[in-house]
């Protein structure tokens, strides 16, 4: 009964370990992030509005036009309809608003922001009628992944207690229902 | 503190693993997923409502897996009533739900969902409340006769009508040791699930007293076999959550660590108990979460201006968590002395048993 206890435990340790170090690497690599993104649902340049949430016609916040992963500082970064907004953007200057000039404009390699965008919270992001956006999009697997994960990682806890109880020596019987 | 990228938020990662432990011997012990209390718990430490529901759907289905497990090992799984209810609840769920969008396209919503799980959830505390003190009365009135106590006392006559419905096929549950029409647990599932569907929770609260007084399964048996049906309601809930990106992985994985030593913890204790002290704590549960609802529903009734009935919901649920947890360890604790021949309460022996 121990033997096989602790046998148990150990080959489910194992599985539990393996499994926990996975899901950290996965943090830690991003492969997980990865699964999440927003997705544009116009065309323009995407932005990070904290970073400019103090300007004004007289100082003008100007931002570096460029594709990018990621923004970093004052970035705009053009995008389609449809398009994955790189990391750390939180909206989306619509073209038709920069082409009109008046809260932003290009000038060269640079969007011209104008006026501090007033910002509204929802579902996790931020936008008010310029920062449209389609909402948080997944990569079709990673639901399949995360309950994969959820399923393997319950399986392999559950079974290396069980194992841990067997090896300690518990007897744990079945209960009976209908007994005294 | 831990990053969760997903959830955009820095929570201590003790705080995920001590509500994975604390929601682990609540639902270890009576059988629920808890939805009702760790999303308000995750949305108090941070993270947006909609990953806060996400999120706590997928835990559920890990946290139950680990439960099912040791309940397996401890015979409190019938497994064609699971099966059975199985169907019923997930078909149940999607009506549920379409009845609450169609509540929203009226705008009835908020208040119509809040009133109704208030009146489900005060009639089920009062049915199993009145049920068990009877059931209580009755075990010590045995006891002091000098009978022998049995696992279960359950006074209601209601599991005797449905199990004379002769609807084919009747099925025989060998674990549960009863034989009845599989529509009545299909049903059961369906109703259940369209309740869970409709007021947006796993629907443990519900299927656990259908189990004990519609079907007739022991509170153990219904404990057990209830988590067997997260596992797959759940999956699904996580999977339909994940794909709308609503699930931080991260959050899950912290709290299914703490469910794990919990749900160890919840299921061994319910072999120290005979079915009435499940039922109490079931009960309890019940009448704290309506509280919750109740000052939730207050709150939305005054127009969402009282904020402090918002904060105070929030912080009664948070509190009914650490209290049944503690209800729980005591029960457990006063078995101990009780099978040890030491002293306990005048109401303890009753309940618990007194070899496991």
């Amino acid at each position: 009964m121990r033997t096989r206890g602790a046998v148990k435990f150990i080959v489910w340790t194992a599985v539990a370990i393996a499994l926990c170090v996975y899901a950290l690497y996965a943090h830690e690599t991003g492969k997980i992030d990865q699964m999440y993104y927003y997705a544009t649902n116009l065309d323009g340049y995407a932005v990070n509005t904290n970073e400019f949430f103090n300007a004004t016609k007289e100082k003008p916040a100007l931002l570096q036009i460029g594709k990018a992963d990621e923004i970093k500082g004052l970035m705009a970064v053009p995008v389609k309809k449809g398009d994955r907004l790189p990391k750390g953007a939180n909206g989306v200057i619509e073209k038709k608003v920069a082409e009109e000039g008046k809260r932003a404009k290009v000038e060269g390699d640079k969007l011209v922001v104008t006026v501090p965008w007033q910002i509204k919270e929802t579902k996790g992001f931020k936008y008010k009628d310029t920062f449209i956006h389609k909402g948080v999009q997944t990569d079709p697997w990673s639901g399949a992944w995360n309950v994969a994960m959820t399923i393997a990682i319950g399986l392999a806890l559950g079974f290396m207690a069980e194992g841990f109880t067997d090896l300690l020596g518990w007897k744990i019987k079945k209960i009976e229902q209908f007994g005294h | 503190m831990f990053d969760f990228t997903v959830a955009g938020h820095v929570v201590p990662v003790f705080l995920l693993v001590l509500t994975g432990f604390t929601v682990g011997v609540v639902g270890g012990f009576i059988g629920v997923g808890g939805g009702y209390m760790v999303t308000p718990a995750l949305i108090v430490f941070g993270f947006p409502g909609y990953i806060a529901s996400g999120t706590d759907a997928c835990h559920i289905a890990g946290k139950a897996v680990i439960s099912s497990i040791r309940h397996r090992q401890l015979g409190n799984i019938d497994w064609t009533i699971a099966l059975g209810m199985v169907g019923g609840t997930m078909l149940g769920v999607e009506l549920g739900v379409r009845l609450l969008n169609y509540t929203k396209a009226i705008g009835l919503s908020g208040v119509t969902l809040l009133a109704a799980s208030v009146i489900v959830m005060i009639g089920l505390f009062v049915y199993t409340q009145l049920e068990t003190q009877k059931s209580h009365k009755k075990l010590e009135a045995d006891q002091k006769a000098g009978k022998e106590l049995g696992r279960e006392m359950k006074v209601s006559k209601m599991p005797l009508f449905f199990q004379r419905i002769p609807i084919m096929p009747i099925i025989k549950a060998k674990r549960a040791r009863l034989v009845i029409s599989m529509w009545v647990i299909v049903i059961v599932g369906m109703f259940t699930g369209v309740l869970a569907g409709f007021l947006g929770v796993g629907g443990g609260f519900i299927r656990v007293p259908s189990m004990i007084y519609v079907i007739g399964t022991t509170s153990h048996l219904a404990v057990g076999t209830d988590l067997v049906e997260i596992v797959v309601s759940g999956g699904y809930g996580a999977l339909r959550q994940s794909m709308s990106g609503n699930v931080d992985f991260m959050a899950v994985f912290f709290m299914i660590i703490g469910a794990m030593l919990g749900a160890q913890f919840g299921s061994l204790a319910t072999s120290f108990v005979r079915g009435p002290a499940i039922r109490y704590i079931l009960s309890y549960s019940l009448i704290l979460a309506t509280t919750g609802a109740f000052l939730r529903l207050i709150y939305v009734l005054t127009g969402a201006k009282i904020e402090w009935l918002s904060f105070i919901a929030v912080v009664f649920t948070l509190g009914e968590m650490v209290f049944l947890c503690l209800f729980i360890c005591t029960l457990v604790y006063f078995a101990v002395r009780y099978q040890h021949g030491k002293s306990c309460p005048a109401w303890v022996p009753p309940l618990v048993v007194q070899a496991s």
